[in-house]
């Protein structure tokens, strides 16, 4: 089976979750047997993986003139955070390593214009795609080929922007899911949102929870102790945007430092809302117990994990969650938002609502005080997504399963 | 089998509500009243008050032919008096007939006859008086906790005057033999010990509703049948009374399966009788019991209660505050102290896998294990502060009435 997908984030071109996803689903797939064609609107670089094929639409003749300008836009931004954060750019003041063209439309449009060539030459039995992104590019291509189009949707435009949500964005969502033969949704939350939001039929909405890579970081990684040895830290990992509720975990900060006044709070990851989260931290008398981090990547992830006693994800929305997954496998106890994914399928360890402050603060302190208990969710939590259900293979299955009925539907089949 | 001997686990814990740490030192209620209360409501009007009426209505067709056995955690007593006193009179009502027989245990349905010899009498002896309050008699069969049962316990119960135990019939203690007999306890051989038919008593407890089950659905006929057709001398029958109405719904049929049981085992010839006769029999040898037994879970051991690191350090934290709590001979902190004791709040911390898992889960009112393990923590932390400052308090009173003593003389 060869699938053509068509992504938008990859490493290290990434601006959160997505691109992690996408290449553990690329190399779970190409394990078990699946060719891999990946389009992605970037110049491609070697992407270490092994029987990937990679193509770039940078460079390619597109019918659509343009020029390339460095852009801000990520997959996770509205058209407002994008204007401001284009100001920036301009400046030379952006990230590195961006994706994202000038206009985001405009760059989505001639993205899908040159999916159209890649589909006529790249031989393919079935679609796949990856969010609202790249939808369009991969209806264009499959209009081209004539094979079944499978859409993935690991977050909606409601849980990035909540009420703030982009109209247009949300009908190039809509329009997406109701063109694909089979939607692809990583938790049993997303496909009711799908299927009540969109009005997607139950029966085509496929769920497969994500997996993560095996490689668990080196043993012997060096793990700084910049707070001493003793103090607790308690992390905080994740896009500093409402989304990710960093202003509920600088509450819960306030009320541990009230009992366990020893404790450090690290917050890594950037954001929006970073400069309110900076300010609240101040008035709240944390600035000497709280730490912001900045974006970390690579093995600088695995330390601020490998630092931190517990990890605390307050996320407002979080259709999957695949930091706790990192947590968890990395020793450091989790406790999750009660309504997402990774909830659904995560045992050991704890959960609460993303407004209950009172309650997260009392488990933070509970897995600080008692030694018993933080060994047991670490022990257990660990062990737990080192199972055969969280690795890579088991969504790759998944999905390839989901592939084989779509082509089945679109031959006739039913 | 000639005999049956049904017996009916009643029993409700005082459910912690979610304490937290903030709580602490704060003069809070460790219990979620509001919650018992409605639970409480609920599983009687489901279970305790439709169950009784066809009992009784079993009973009087039957002439008292018809006999079971139940036994009544005090904290159920305490949650029945307070807030379904319709329960109680009715729990009452079926006492009177003389067809249903009580058993003894510890008042808190605690695992004190694991931890401490001198707790585990005083709570059931509480539990003695509370009989003799409630309904005017006065038990000679024993049942620990979830029958938990080991050579430890047997002297125990045995001094304090019993004259016979309910006890798992697993077959790690019964090797060869069957469950269907009385037998006696090789730690206290006066002691005769009534093994549970587990295949039988799981029949209705667990598969009853089960459809995937080779055998739904269960009829009284074929049940009785099952029973009549064992070889051993008397079927020990156990089970929570919850099965009725509450585990298996009123829509499944449980309560039409209990309706017409009685008849179904008249027409095999089976007989039904109370723990109280049975244990007036001789035994047919003896048992040993090296480690603790219990009715729960797959392994049929205590863990389900102590089964990890969180259950036994909350435990061991619990009963080493004993001592202490005792000599401060203040009534409300003891009761506190005792409904911590009871074994519910440990259940709650199990974290076993699959199938024992999700019993422990079903019964649970905590998110995860871990939230119970929290709540239950911070709730003796409280109690052990509450408890230094009293034996301060104390203590400055007992220099104080020195002085005085001294600047009298």
């Amino acid at each position: 089976m060869r699938v053509l997908m068509f992504g938008w984030e990859f490493p290290p071109y990434q601006a959160g979750g997505l691109a992690t996803a996408t290449s553990g689903l690329v190399k779970g797939l190409l394990r078990n047997g699946v060719d891999v064609t990946l389009v992605v609107p970037f110049q491609v670089e070697d992407a270490g993986i092994p029987g990937l094929r990679l193509r770039s639409t940078v460079g390619a003749k597109g019918r659509w003139k343009r020029i390339r300008v460095p852009s801000p836009v990520q997959a996770y931004h509205t058209v407002e955070q994008y204007a401001l954060q284009w100001e920036e750019t301009k400046r030379g003041t952006g990230g590195r390593g961006n994706p994202y063209g000038a206009n985001l439309f405009e760059e989505i449009e001639r993205f899908a214009e040159i999916a159209e060539d890649i589909a006529a030459e790249e031989p393919h039995d079935v679609i796949d795609c990856h969010d609202w992104i790249t939808y369009p590019a991969a209806r264009r291509a499959a209009a081209v080929s004539g094979r079944p189009l499978v859409a993935h949707l690991h977050a909606t435009e409601r849980d990035r922007s909540g009420d703030g949500a982009n109209p247009e964005i949300q009908r190039r969502e809509r329009e997406g899911v109701l063109a694909a033969h089979r939607i692809i949704c990583n938790s049993r939350m997303m496909k009711r949102q799908v299927v009540a939001e969109y009005g997607a039929v139950p029966g085509r909405v496929a769920v497969v929870p994500w997996g993560i890579d095996e490689q668990v970081a080196k043993a012997d990684l060096e793990v700084p102790r910049p707070f001493g040895d003793d103090a607790p830290v308690v992390l905080f990992l994740g896009r500093v945007t409402r989304q990710k509720g960093p202003e509920f975990f600088v509450e819960v900060a306030r009320r541990v430092a009230d009992v366990e006044p020893e404790t450090r709070f690290l917050m890594v990851g950037t954001g929006d809302l970073l400069p309110r989260i900076i300010e609240r931290t101040v008035a709240l008398g944390l600035a000497e117990r709280v730490h912001f981090a900045g974006g970390l990547s690579g093995p600088d992830v695995d330390r601020a994990f490998r630092m931190a006693t517990v990890c605390v994800m307050p996320s407002v929305s979080e259709p999957f969650g695949l930091v706790a997954l990192e947590s968890l496998r990395s020793g450091t106890p989790c406790i999750l938002p009660r309504e997402s994914g990774v909830a659904e399928v995560v045992r050991h360890a704890l959960r609460a609502d993303f407004w209950d402050v009172e309650q997260m603060a009392d488990q933070v302190v509970g897995v600080l005080r008692h030694r018993v208990l933080h060994r047991e969710l670490q022990r257990r939590g660990a062990a737990e997504v080192r199972s055969p259900r969280f690795s890579l293979d088991e969504p790759a299955r998944g999905t390839a399963r989901v592939y084989r009925e779509a082509m089945n539907v679109s031959t006739g089949g039913g | 089998m000639r005999q049956v001997c049904f017996y009916f686990q009643v029993h409700q814990p005082h459910r912690l509500r979610r304490f937290r740490v903030f709580d602490i030192g704060r003069g809070r209620t460790y219990f979620d009243d509001a919650a018992n209360r409605e639970i409480v409501g609920r599983v009687a009007a489901k279970c305790y008050l439709p169950a009784n009426r066809t009992l009784l209505e079993l009973i009087r067709r039957s002439n008292g032919r018809f006999r079971v056995a139940m036994s009544l955690s005090g904290t159920l007593l305490d949650q029945l008096e307070t807030d379904a006193p319709e329960a109680l009179a009715s729990f009452q009502e079926l006492v009177a007939t003389g067809a249903v027989e009580l058993l003894g245990e510890t008042y808190y349905h605690s695992l004190a006859g694991l931890a401490d010899e001198r707790e585990f009498a005083e709570q059931v002896r509480l539990h003695r008086a509370a009989l003799q309050r409630h309904f005017g008699v006065r038990a000679t069969v024993f049942r620990n906790t979830e029958l938990i049962f080991s050579d430890a316990v047997a002297p125990l119960v045995a001094r304090l005057g019993f004259r016979g135990a309910l006890v798992e019939g697993a077959p790690g203690v019964l090797g060869w033999r069957s469950p269907d007999h009385v037998y006696h306890a090789d730690a206290a051989p006066d002691l005769r010990l009534l093994p549970r038919n587990f295949r039988l008593s799981d029949d209705v407890a667990f598969r009853f509703s089960n459809r995937s089950w080779s055998k739904w659905p269960l009829t009284a006929e074929t049940y009785a049948q099952w029973v009549a057709a064992g070889d051993g001398a008397s079927a020990h029958i156990f089970m929570d009374y919850e099965t009725f109405g509450e585990h298996q719904w009123e829509e499944t049929g449980i309560f039409e399966f209990l309706r017409h049981l009685p008849r179904a085992l008249a027409l095999h010839g089976v007989e039904p009788v109370t723990p109280s006769d049975l244990v007036a029999q001789s035994s047919v040898g003896g048992l040993r019991f090296p480690h603790p037994v219990s009715w729960a879970d797959e392994s049929r051991d205590v863990s389900a209660w102590l089964g990890n690191a969180l259950q036994r350090a909350a435990h061991e934290r619990l009963y080493r505050l004993g001592p202490a709590i005792r000599s401060c001979h203040d009534h409300e902190l003891l009761e506190r102290w005792r409904r911590l004791t009871t074994s519910d709040h440990c259940y709650y911390m199990a974290t076993k896998e699959y199938g024992d898992g999700e019993v422990h889960q079903y019964f649970s009112h905590f998110d995860t294990p871990y939230d119970a393990y929290i709540a239950f923590m911070n709730a003796v932390q409280d109690l052990e502060q509450v408890v230094t400052a009293d034996r301060a308090l104390a203590w400055e009173a007992g220099i104080d009435n020195q002085l005085v003593g001294v600047s009298a003389r």
